[in-house]
C-alpha cells in the first residue's frame, strides 16, 4: 500500500526523472523556460481533466482492469498489451539514457551490455519488492536528491555562473516559438507521462479519492516549478551554449570548483541526475510488470522476468545515444507518445462516460417501470 | 523423549495411553523416592534427607534438592525450621503430616503442591527443593532457586559516560527485577515461557499493557511458541527464529545489556524478550535509526546528543563506503581530485604492485584478522598483537612498498568509524556490505557504488520488524516521530510517543504535558 505522501514524492521524482538531462524547449532558445511553463500548464489540464477523471470513475481498478471492463476482453487485452509495450519502450529509453550517459561520464571502458545488465538488475530488484517497496524507496530518495539539487544550485550561484541577463530579452520573436516548442513536445515529455500512474493510483491508501487528486496535483505542481527553475538556471548559466551540449546541467557543473577540495564535481552530479533517471525507469519497469501480470494473470514476481528480459534486449535497438535522443525528440514526442498520453485516455474517458450514462439511464428506466 | 521412556518402563501406566502418561505419585515413600531418583538419573549432586516428625512417628518424609543450583541460605533456614519442628510436638490437631508441613513448618515463601513425578523432577532441575511425604499423594515443591551467579555489574559492551551503571546478568530473575525496579507500574506484564526440549530455558516477554500494541505482543508470543529446538543457549537463538526475514545483513531485532535501554523501549511500546542465561535481552519491533541511538543520548543535553547521532550516522556511512569510494576515485575518476593530491597519491602508489581493489582487500582482510585476534586471544598477550599489527603490518608494509600509506589511512579510519556505531550488530552489517561495495567500486567505479546503494535502499525498504517498516519514521514518513531520530529534541518537546510503534489509543499517546518548556520569565510573571 502507498501513502498519499509517497504518491506525491513519486510523482515529483518521476517527472524530474530524465528531464534534467535535456534542455527542454530548446527550440525556443532563451525563452525555453516559458515553454516549459506552458507545457506544464497544458499537462496539468490534461492530468486533471482526463487522466485523473478516468481513475475517479474507477478508483479501485488499474488501467488494464479498466480496459478489460469497458472494452471487453479481447479489445481490452489488445489495448492493455499496447500499453505494456509503451511502458516497456519508455523504460528502454530511460535504461539507454542511463547506460549511455554512465559510459560517457563515468565508465568509458565498460561494455554497454554490462552496464545495461546492471541497470536492469537494480531496477528489477526494486520491482520484485512490489509497489510498496518502490514507493517507500522514492520517499526516502526524494528529500536527499532535492537537498543535493539545492546545494548544487547554491554552488552554481556562488561560483558566479548564473547570470539572469542571459534570459533577456524575453519573447524576442513573439509567443509563437514558445508555443511551438511546448505543444506537443513538452506535454508528452515529461508532463504527459503521468499517464503511467493509472497503474499506481489504485494502490494508494486514502480514505477518499480527493486525497489522491490533491497529492498528485501537489506533486505535479512542485515538479513543474522545479523543472522550470532548473531550465532557467541552465540557460542562465550557459546561455547560447545550453542548446549545444549533450547534458546541459552537467556541462554547467563542470565549471564549479569548491576551493581546492573538489576540482570537478560532475561525476557526483551525474550520479544525482542518474538516481532520478533510475526512479523513472524503475517506475516504468514496475508499471509494465504490473500491467503484464494483470494481462496474463500471473504474479508480479514472475511477470517482472519476461518484462525485464524484454527491456534488456530492447535497449540494444538504439544504435547510439544520439540515435536514441533523435528518435525520441524527432518522432516519438510528436507522433507516438501523444497517442498514449492524450488520444487513448480521452477515448477511454468518453467510452467510460457514455457507458456510465447508458447504465444510469437503464437504471432510471427500470426504476421508473417499477 | 524422556516422557516416552518413563511411560514405557512403567508397568502401571494405562495400556491405552502409551505416550505422555504422567506418572503420578503413590502413597509409598520408598517407591516415590526410587522413581524420582530414576527420573533424575541419580548423581552425586542430588541430595536426599529423610526425616521423621515426633507427632507422626509412622510417617517419614524426605527432602530432595540438587546441590549447587539451590540457594544455600534458604536451604539452611528451611532445614533448621524443619528440624526444630520435627523435634517438637504438634500443638494443634492436624489431619496429616502433609498439611502440617505445608501449613506450619516450611520457612520459605513460595511453596506449592505437585502430584506427578515428572513435575517434581523438573521443578528440582529448576532449583526447587521437594518434600515427599509418606502416605501422601502430593509432594511439596519449595522454591529455593539460587546458587552461584554473577552479580549485577557494569555492562561491558554498551558503556556510557553518564547514566546508570547496572547491567543485566545471566540470571533471569535478577533481570526481571532490574526492570521492575525501574518501571513500577501495574501495567507492566511479564509473561513466562519455556523453550528448548533439553535446556528448558526460561524466557520472559515483558511489555506495558495498553502501550505496547496488542497484535505485536500476540505475534511475539506466537513466534516464540512456534520455536522447536533442543537447546536455547543465548538470545541469539531466539532472534534468528523470530525475525521477519532470514536473508539480510541488517539486524531486525535489537539487543541490549542495559536495563535503562530495555525500559525506555518498553515505555515506547516495544516488547522485550529476556532469555535465561544471557545478559543480552531482545527488543522488538525495532527500526533502523534505533541502532544509532545510545541510552546516553537522553541523559546528556539534546544539542550534544543530536551532534553525536549525526556523527554516528556519518561513521556508519564512512565505515560502509570509504574504502569503496577510495577505490572508485583512484581507479576511475581521478579527475575529481585536486591536482596536488592526485600527484601525491600517484607517487605513493607508484611502487605498489597491486591494483587499488586488491590493495584495499588485502588491508581490510588484515584488519579483520587483527580484530578477530584481538577478541579471541588471551588478554595477557594483547600488547604483542598491537605491536605486530601496528608496526609490522602498518608501517613496515608501507615501507616495503606493498601498500600505499593512503590506503593504510583509509582502512584505519574505516575501522575506527565502524566502532562508533553503538549497536555491534549494525556495525557488522556495515562491515559485510563494505566488501560487496568494494568489489562493485573496483569493477564499475561510482556507478557500481550507486547501483549497490540503490539495491541496498530497496532492500531496506522491503524489510520489516514484526510487521513494522524498518525505515519507519522516514518511509512511511511520520513527521511527529522525526524528533527522535538523527536529531533529539529536548525532553519537554517530545510530547508524543512514537506513532506506529505504540498503541493507537489517543490518551496513551501523550507522555509529557504541554507547555513544559523552561521559561523563567513566564513563571515570574
Amino acid at each position: 500500500m502507498i501513502t498519499p505522501r509517497q504518491l506525491a514524492s513519486t510523482v515529483i521524482l518521476f517527472l524530474i526523472g530524465s528531464s534534467s538531462l535535456f534542455l527542454l524547449g530548446g527550440n525556443a532558445d532563451r525563452d525555453a523556460w516559458m515553454s516549459v511553463l506552458v507545457g506544464a500548464l497544458a499537462g496539468l489540464l490534461l492530468l486533471s481533466c482526463v487522466t485523473l477523471q478516468i481513475q475517479r470513475l474507477e478508483p479501485d481498478r488499474n488501467l488494464i482492469e479498466i480496459f478489460k471492463l469497458y472494452f471487453g476482453r479481447i479489445i481490452g487485452f489488445v489495448f492493455g498489451f499496447i500499453y505494456v509495450i509503451y511502458y516497456s519502450y519508455k523504460c528502454i529509453r530511460n535504461v539507454r539514457e542511463f547506460a549511455d550517459l554512465s559510459i560517457m561520464y563515468l565508465l568509458p571502458d565498460t561494455p554497454l551490455s554490462m552496464v545495461i545488465l546492471i541497470i536492469c538488475f537494480i531496477g528489477g530488484y526494486a520491482v520484485l519488492g512490489g509497489p510498496g517497496v518502490f514507493f517507500r524507496m522514492v520517499e526516502v530518495l526524494l528529500p536527499i536528491l532535492v537537498m543535493i539539487y539545492v546545494v548544487l544550485f547554491i554552488l552554481l550561484l556562488s561560483a558566479g555562473l548564473i547570470d539572469l541577463g542571459r534570459l533577456m530579452p524575453m519573447l524576442e520573436h513573439g509567443f509563437k516559438p514558445v508555443w511551438d516548442a511546448a505543444i506537443p513536445e513538452i506535454i508528452s515529455f515529461p508532463f504527459g507521462e503521468v499517464v503511467l500512474f493509472l497503474m499506481f493510483w489504485r494502490y494508494t491508501a486514502a480514505d477518499e479519492y480527493g486525497v489522491v487528486i490533491r497529492m498528485t496535483i501537489k506533486g505535479y505542481v512542485f515538479a513543474g516549478l522545479f523543472i522550470t527553475l532548473m531550465n532557467i538556471i541552465t540557460i542562465a548559466s550557459l546561455g547560447q551554449f545550453a542548446g549545444w551540449s549533450v547534458v546541459p546541467l552537467l556541462q554547467a557543473t563542470t565549471f564549479v570548483e569548491i576551493s581546492n577540495l573538489l576540482e570537478r564535481i560532475d561525476p557526483l552530479v551525474s550520479l544525482l541526475v542518474f538516481s532520478a533517471v533510475y526512479v523513472k525507469l524503475t517506475a516504468y519497469y514496475l508499471g509494465a510488470s504490473i500491467a503484464f501480470s494483470y494481462l496474463f494473470r500471473i504474479s508480479l514476481r514472475i511477470a517482472a522476468i519476461p518484462v525485464g528480459i524484454g527491456i534488456y534486449v530492447g535497449s540494444f535497438w538504439f544504435k547510439s545515444y544520439m540515435h536514441q535522443v533523435n528518435v525520441g525528440f524527432e518522432r516519438n514526442l510528436k507522433y507516438h507518445f501523444p497517442i498514449f498520453q492524450i488520444v487513448i485516455p480521452i477515448v477511454l474517458l468518453l467510452v467510460m462516460l457514455l457507458r456510465k450514462k447508458v447504465r444510469n439511464k437503464s437504471n432510471g428506466a427500470s426504476q421508473r417501470q417499477r | 523423549m524422556f516422557k516416552k521412556q518413563t511411560a514405557g518402563n512403567d508397568k502401571q501406566a494405562g495400556d491405552d495411553q502409551k505416550q505422555h502418561v504422567e506418572q503420578l505419585l503413590v502413597p509409598d515413600l520408598e517407591q516415590n523416592m526410587e522413581r524420582l531418583e530414576r527420573f533424575l538419573g541419580g548423581g552425586a549432586d542430588i541430595v536426599c534427607r529423610t526425616l521423621t516428625h515426633r507427632s507422626f512417628p509412622n510417617q517419614r518424609y524426605a527432602l530432595f534438592y540438587i546441590d549447587g543450583i539451590v540457594d544455600g541460605t534458604a536451604i539452611g533456614t528451611m532445614l533448621l525450621g524443619l528440624l526444630e519442628d520435627a523435634n517438637s510436638q504438634a500443638t494443634e490437631e492436624t489431619d496429616s503430616l502433609y498439611t502440617h508441613l505445608m501449613e506450619r513448618s516450611i520457612a520459605v515463601g513460595k511453596i506449592f503442591p505437585a502430584t506427578a513425578v515428572e513435575e517434581v523432577g523438573y521443578a528440582m532441575l529448576e532449583g526447587s527443593s521437594v518434600i515427599l511425604v509418606d502416605g501422601s499423594l502430593r509432594a511439596i515443591i519449595i522454591d529455593t532457586t539460587g546458587g552461584e551467579s554473577r552479580s549485577v555489574e557494569e555492562p561491558t559492551s554498551q558503556t556510557v559516560v553518564r547514566g546508570p551503571k547496572e547491567g543485566f546478568t545471566e540470571n533471569l530473575r535478577t533481570n526481571t527485577a532490574l526492570v521492575r525496579r525501574i518501571i513500577k507500574s501495574p501495567k507492566l506484564r511479564v509473561d513466562y515461557k519455556i523453550v528448548g526440549r533439553e535446556t528448558r530455558t526460561n524466557i520472559a516477554v515483558i511489555y506495558l499493557q495498553g502501550i505496547a500494541q496488542d497484535d505485536v505482543v500476540k505475534e511475539v508470543h506466537r513466534r516464540i511458541e512456534q520455536i522447536e529446538i533442543d537447546a536455547i543457549l543465548e538470545s541469539g537463538y531466539i532472534e534468528e527464529f523470530i525475525q521477519d526475514k532470514a536473508f539480510t545483513p541488517f539486524p531486525l531485532i535489537q539487543n541490549t545489556e542495559r536495563p535503562d535501554t530495555a525500559c525506555a523501549s518498553i515505555l515506547e511500546g516495544q516488547v522485550v524478550i529476556m532469555v535465561s542465561g544471557t545478559p543480552f535481552v531482545l527488543i522488538t519491533p525495532v527500526t533502523f535509526v534505533k541502532f544509532f541511538q545510545s541510552s546516553e543520548d537522553y541523559y546528556q543535553r539534546y544539542d550534544i546528543s543530536t551532534f553525536l547521532r549525526l556523527i554516528r550516522m556519518t561513521s556508519f556511512f564512512i565505515s560502509m563506503l570509504l574504502p569503496s569510494l577510495y577505490i572508485a576515485i583512484t581507479t576511475f575518476h581521478q579527475e575529481m581530485l585536486p591536482t596536488s593530491l592526485l600527484i601525491s597519491l600517484a607517487a605513493q602508489r607508484e611502487g605498489v604492485p597491486f591494483p587499488a581493489l586488491v590493495e584495499a582487500f588485502l588491508m581490510e582482510i588484515t584488519f579483520e584478522i587483527l580484530r578477530e585476534a584481538g577478541v579471541r586471544m588471551p588478554r595477557i598477550i594483547g600488547p604483542a598483537i598491537s605491536i605486530v599489527g601496528a608496526l609490522v603490518l602498518g608501517q613496515a608494509a608501507v615501507q616495503a612498498g606493498l601498500v600505499s600509506a593512503a590506503m593504510v589511512i583509509v582502512v584505519s579510519f574505516t575501522a575506527i568509524a565502524s566502532f562508533v556505531i553503538p549497536a555491534v550488530n549494525m556495525g557488522i552489517a556495515a562491515r559485510l556490505i563494505r566488501f560487496v561495495l568494494m568489489i562493485l567500486a573496483g569493477s564499475f567505479g561510482l556507478f557500481g557504488i550507486m547501483s549497490g546503494l540503490m539495491v541496498l535502499l530497496a532492500h531496506l525498504c522491503g524489510l520489516r520488524s514484526f510487521g513494522k517498516p524498518y525505515l519507519l519514521p522516514f518511509s512511511p514518513l511520520i513527521v511527529s516521530n522525526l524528533k527522535d531520530t538523527f536529531i533529539r529534541v529536548p525532553w519537554w518537546a517530545m510530547r508524543k510517543r512514537p506513532i506506529g510503534m505504540s498503541s493507537h489509543q489517543v490518551p496513551n499517546q501523550n507522555r509529557i504535558g504541554g507547555g513544559k518548556r523552561p521559561d523563567p520569565d513566564q513563571e515570574g510573571a
